[in-house]
């Protein structure tokens, strides 16, 4: 009894250790969707991908974002790293080993969207959930395009 | 006990940025997010009529983890955009070894007329 007690502590603790990356990882799931889709996604000014678009992106840096689609205004904004509450479970369970390799692997953190230009904001939303990221962003209509003509359905 | 471990605690977290000296002779009206910078890695060449404004060194705090050699580039891509450059010349690259897991770098900026973006040049990789 006490064998499988002390087996099962054992590697309860093995388990527990770097409890934020065996939990959520060193990277995280990030999905773009726009309106209208097909829009270009920089990452780090790095062109991506289209929308709809999804990518892991490492959790220990910082990420710009830019979604850019000829006649639109530039959609903006950050992937700020916000702290991982999974990482307490190293405090609280002692896993010791997990207080320093979470930080290494970047697992310590969470990516969340902040806005850089408030005045897109509109039509815009974020939903960060456990261990993803979504961003969905309707894109406004450049001002500076000038409209020349409607597109008719047939009938 | 207690304060030995908010210290490490907070060193740990806050402490993933490699260490950055810079130096500046002269700097120039600061460029947008649309103005384009080029990384030179060590065997591309700076264009001839570019002018140096200043230089920085990345090394490892012993703390860095956000240290690889794009993360550096990015960085650095920063500062020249704050300081008018609009080339990057990595002049010395260290990768990481047994005694530091950064890419420690140093490296030129520049500032040229020409239209960087038709340079060759080092591209960047995400992940």
């Amino acid at each position: 009894m006490k064998k499988t007690v002390l087996i099962a502590t054992l590697s309860l603790s093995l388990l527990i250790s770097s409890c934020a990356t065996i939990i959520s990882g060193s990277k995280q799931k990030v999905n773009f969707r726009s309106n209208p889709a097909a829009a270009s996604i920089f990452i780090d000014e790095v062109e991506v991908g289209k929308t709809p678009f999804e990518i892991k992106l490492e959790r220990k840096k910082e990420h710009h974002v830019m979604i850019k689609l000829d006649g639109y205004q530039t959609y903006e904004t950050n992937l700020t790293k916000k702290f991982n509450a999974w990482y307490i479970g190293n405090i609280l369970f002692g896993g010791l080993i997990g207080i320093i390799i979470d930080p290494i692997t970047g697992a310590i953190y969470n990516l969340s969207p902040d806005e850089v230009n408030a005045e897109m904001s509109k039509g815009t939303a974020f939903k960060v959930n456990k261990s993803d990221v979504y961003i969905a962003v309707a894109l406004n209509i450049d001002p500076n395009w000038k409209k020349v003509g409607q597109l008719e359905k047939l009938n | 006990m207690k304060k030995a471990l908010l210290a490490l605690f907070s060193l740990l977290l806050f402490s993933c940025s490699p260490k950055i000296t810079t130096s500046f002779e002269t700097t120039a009206k600061a460029l947008t997010i649309e103005d384009k910078v080029a990384f030179l890695d060590l065997h591309h060449a700076v264009p001839e009529g570019a002018k140096k404004i200043g230089n920085a060194h990345f090394q490892d705090s012993g703390f860095s983890t956000d240290c690889d050699f794009n993360s550096n580039l990015i960085k650095a891509r920063k500062i020249a955009r704050e300081k008018g450059a609009n080339i990057i010349k990595v002049t010395e690259k260290k990768t990481p070894d047994l005694w530091s897991s950064c890419y420690r770098i140093k490296v030129d900026f520049y500032f040229s007329e020409k239209d960087v973006t038709k340079i060759p040049q080092y591209q960047l990789q995400i992940n």
